[in-house]
């Protein structure tokens, strides 16, 4: 024992401050629990500052200015708009926004009597951590900021997220090579810049920088954007984004960095040893690679669980090969250590950090609970928005559901995308033999908020008919649900039916 | 419909389990069974599971009877496997769909160990029950399983009533991994039991089951179930402990008053604070200031264990005999989460629906035996114990208070102590803190 190791006694203590950490923190207080909150950067996390909350900042930010400048398309409505962009004033909304969200869950913690904690935590032995307050004092002079402290803890809930994925010849320099944050809160707004992985995170970038008159680039390895997303949305999306100027490489590979911007190859080209050569004697790669122009580049291609430095090994907590702590449905990783959000299996979102913060809390203070939602709706902030909750036809035909049907009902039937002048997209239910609603499947405008109407519907249980009966506001976009529902039994009222052969 | 021989061996359903009697067979030779339709109940040291079939197809033979008892690795029933789903399906007429998808088939042939390996198999990928989040709560709060339950609400949907109808309902839905005690409510062992075995947990477990206290014919019975578990352990017990038991009795004027105040103040979420809760907290307590009464000792390893954290276990009496669950980290809980988890267990207890963890690992054990009458009793410490503290009735009697004869409500409080470990100062000691405690709770706030 060293002198001055005293550990603090603590009920609960959460590692990582993101939207599953505090969640959890703040409901294990609600519960009557001592908690301890270990935080090593800003609370609220990577969604908070620096991800899903300052990139919807962005977007909403290039939306207002892309309608008032967007040249190529006619006035609409008589209107004719200008607008000018100060980079740094964008700059600094997105900080704000962050930070007075950030400044916001930090009274609710000190309201709910949550003790936060700076630093990095890790695990010296089962049943005690040790919090290492942050390694540089402020002042940049390397010294330690403070001294570290020990903690005694009943229950642990581990929260400590996510970081991007690295690419092999895209070494991030945080100037002209960036991840998603390096490019929100860069100091400049590059005139061309080069999107590496056509997911969600990519799609977003991609657009909201094209709508503020960047020349973007989306390279992507597969063989379309939003892979993980049923190809009738994604290809909206895909239609509109070409419209938007962006070029868009699908099966395509980024090899390295050149000093005017990014090699790009056929995904079944050259391999990663000619890729090195192709770097190296342009020359002997012609054929395949080419060079993207590109001021800048943004690394986007998925994101890794932060479960290397907790000392895991020693409180026996399982972490899988792609670094996942393995837990069961209680969220319980090893006695006494439940984990969550995306340090775990599953998607890495928020609100499902927080949904199973939930399930965390109530079982480290001693409540049977278990995360087992019927459908975890995913979002995608690009124009138009995306929506998915639960299975498509083909996916609950595989799960093995009878007598499964869908009805798309396109927006272009509906008053208020008419209204919005955006009647692109479509909303889709997906029921099975039974009616009872399994998926939703939307694209269109300000979608997502009707992401969690179709969530309520499925996570209920609920059936066609009680949607089709539910009465919706008009004018709305939340119509399109119900009309969806009329659809599927049979009798949409705002679309004419084509009449089944046979 | 092609097929393959698999035998079904009994797994290692639990940590060092090396034999486990056969309870009941759901399943007669000839019949076609899905997969992860339960096989077979079984009682291990002390949890009763149901082996779900690792395949679909056809029951060829049961290689053991009922009462039996097999080590790990026997052979329990011969499978003719179909292949594929798709060809199993003509056999399986009831549901001719598969719940599983048919990547989820396991293996045909071999030992087919690890597929069953887990109790009552997880319900089928795919195929969600259809249930609100409510409702799943509640499901699991009452231990039944939703995938089991054919739901009443519109397109299947399963409401919260099916659920609670499950739940009393004996059957398949309600004993995912029970234990073996019937449900209190219902003195089972009907008379058509052979008839209805899949609610017949207690066919042939021997004596205890469902008879009224105290009621047997005469002649030979065999020694089976609880009944033989219990038997073996108390003879350890008793034949390897020297037990020292201290016998006193406590004035329980302020426990009642202090609980009577808890409920008041706390309402309906104080709901489960009944005396006993107080107790067991204040022993809990005792065990905190006396950390040498919360240990292990194995004289063979020549090594005296003192355990971190207090898993508490509470005796309860049921028809087929005594159940010990326990209260893991009791240690943590303040009075209201105590009583919730108390009354979980109890609950579960008297559903059947103890799973082996919660059977497991306990560090000190409390008797209630007071809950049935009697003033004092010898209680004898569970083997990997070295105390156990009983509690008898509450009855008014005539205490000395400030030099005056009066009525007081006299709790009678029994000490059990391994003399091995532990002496009669230390067991006086212990004993005497857990006195104070009682008679003056206000003191449970000041103890760590």
């Amino acid at each position: 024992m060293v002198v001055g190791e005293v550990a603090e006694r603590e009920d609960v203590i959460v590692v990582g401050g993101g939207p599953g950490g505090y969640a959890a923190a703040i409901r294990a207080a609600q519960l009557g629990r001592k908690v301890v909150l270990v935080e090593r950067d800003a609370i609220g996390g990577v969604c908070l500052n620096v991800g899903c909350i300052p990139s919807k900042a962005l977007i909403e930010v290039a939306d207002r200015y892309h309608a008032a400048t967007a040249t190529g398309e006619a006035p609409w409505a008589g209107l004719t708009l200008s607008a000018s962009l100060d980079w740094n004033g964008v700059q600094d909304h997105l900080r704000g926004v962050a930070e007075s969200l950030s400044g916001g869950v930090h009274t609710l913690l000190e309201a709910n009597g949550v003790r936060v904690l700076r630093g990095t935590a890790r695990f010296l032995r089962p049943g005690r951590i040790v919090v290492d307050p942050g390694g540089r004092a402020a002042d940049g002079s390397g010294a330690w900021a403070g001294a570290a402290s020990h903690h005694d803890y009943d229950q642990v809930i581990l929260a400590t997220g996510s970081r991007p994925v690295a690419v092999p010849g895209l070494a991030l320099d945080g100037e002209r090579v960036v991840d998603s944050t390096g490019a929100l809160f860069a100091t400049t707004l590059p005139a061309s810049l080069a999107v590496v992985g056509g997911g969600y995170i990519g799609v977003e970038l991609g657009t909201a920088f094209a709508k503020l008159g960047v020349a973007v680039t989306i390279v992507e390895l597969t063989e379309r954007l939003l892979p993980g997303i049923d190809a009738r949305l994604a290809q909206v999306v895909t239609r509109r984004l070409k419209a938007l100027g962006v070029a868009v490489h699908t099966g395509t590979r980024a090899l390295g960095v050149t000093e005017r911007g990014l090699l790009i190859a056929p995904a079944e080209g050259p391999s990663a040893t000619s890729a090195r050569a192709a770097t190296h004697e342009p020359a002997a790669a012609a054929t395949t690679a080419r060079e993207l122009e590109a001021e800048r580049i943004v690394v986007a291609v998925g994101r890794r669980p932060n479960s290397d430095d907790l000392g895991l090994d020693h409180v026996g907590v399982t972490v899988d090969a792609t670094g996942r702590v393995v837990v069961d449905a209680r969220r319980v990783a090893a006695r006494g250590i439940c984990a969550i959000g995306d340090l775990t299996d599953g998607p890495a979102l928020a609100h499902k950090a927080s949904a199973e913060a939930e399930v965390a809390a109530r079982t480290a203070c001693g409540i049977a609970a278990s995360f087992d939602p019927a459908a975890i709706p995913a979002v995608v902030f690009s124009d138009p928005e995306v929506v998915t909750v639960g299975p498509t036809v083909e996916q609950a035909e595989a799960a093995g559901a009878e007598g499964v049907r869908s009805f798309r009902f396109p927006f272009a039937a509906s008053g208020r995308a008419a209204t919005m002048a955006r009647p692109e997209g479509h909303a889709e239910l997906v029921a099975d033999g039974a009616g009872t609603i399994l998926g939703a499947h939307l694209v269109g405008a300000h979608v997502s908020e009707l992401a969690g109407e179709c969530a309520l519907a499925i996570e209920l249980a609920a059936t066609v008919e009680d949607l089709a009966a539910t009465v919706h506001p008009h004018p709305t976009l939340s119509e399109a649900l119900a009309e969806a529902a009329h659809g599927l039994e049979g009798f949409p009222l705002h679309v004419a039916l084509v009449r089944r052969r046979g | 419909m092609s097929a393959e021989l698999v035998q079904f061996r009994l797994p290692d359903v639990g940590e060092g389990l090396e034999e486990a009697e056969i309870v009941a067979w759901f399943v007669t030779a000839g019949q076609a069974v899905e997969r992860d339709q339960p096989l077979v109940e079984i009682l291990t040291d002390k949890a009763q599971v149901e082996l779900p079939s690792p395949t679909a197809g056809r029951v060829e033979s049961l290689a053991v009877a009922v009462g039996d008892i097999v080590k790990v690795g026997t052979v329990l029933v011969t499978l003719s496997a179909a292949s594929q789903p798709a060809t199993a399906a003509p056999a399986t007429a009831a549901t001719p769909r598969a719940d599983s998808p048919p990547s989820a088939s396991p293996p045909a042939g071999g030992p087919a160990l690890a597929p069953a390996a887990a109790p009552r198999g997880a319900p089928p990928k795919g195929l969600r029950p259809k249930a609100s989040p409510s409702t799943r709560r509640l499901a699991a709060e009452m231990g039944v399983e939703l995938a089991a339950i054919t739901g009443t609400g519109p397109g299947g949907r399963i409401l919260a009533d099916d659920v609670r109808g499950a739940a009393t309902a004996p059957g398949p839905a309600a004993s995912a991994a029970p234990l073996a005690v019937p449900a209190t409510t219902a003195p089972s062992a009907p008379a058509e039991a052979g008839a209805s075995v899949r609610a017949g947990t207690s066919v042939g477990v021997g004596i205890g089951v469902g008879d009224p206290l105290g009621q047997l014919s005469a002649g030979v019975h065999p020694l089976r179930g609880i009944r033989r578990l219990t038997a073996q352990s108390m003879a350890q017990s008793w034949s390897s402990i020297p037990h020292i038991t201290g016998m006193d009795e406590v004035d329980a004027t302020a426990l009642l008053d202090a609980r009577r105040q808890l409920r008041e103040h706390a309402g309906e979420r104080a709901a489960n604070l009944t005396p006993l809760v107080l107790l067991c907290l204040a022993a809990v307590r005792a065990l905190r200031r006396f950390p040498l009464v919360n240990a292990s000792i194995d004289v063979d390893a020549g090594t005296i264990t003192v355990h971190d954290r207090v898993h508490l276990g509470i005796a309860v009496a049921t028809p087929d005999g005594l159940v010990v669950p326990i209260v893991a980290d009791a240690d943590r809980y303040g009075p209201i989460g105590l009583g919730d988890a108390i009354a979980g267990l109890s609950e579960a207890a008297r559903t059947k629906r103890l799973r082996p963890e919660q059977l497991r690992g306990g560090t000190f054990t409390v008797t209630n035996y007071g809950a049935l009458g009697g003033r004092f009793a010898t209680p004898i410490i569970r083997p990997g114990e070295v105390g156990i503290v009983g509690f008898g009735r509450i009855r008014e009697r005539p205490l000395v208070v400030g030099g005056e004869v009066v009525a007081r409500p006299a709790l009678p409080v029994v000490f059990s102590a391994d003399h091995r470990l532990i002496d009669g100062d230390l067991s006086v000691a212990f004993q005497e803190h857990l006195l104070g405690l009682i008679s003056r709770p206000l003191t449970l706030l000041s103890e760590v």
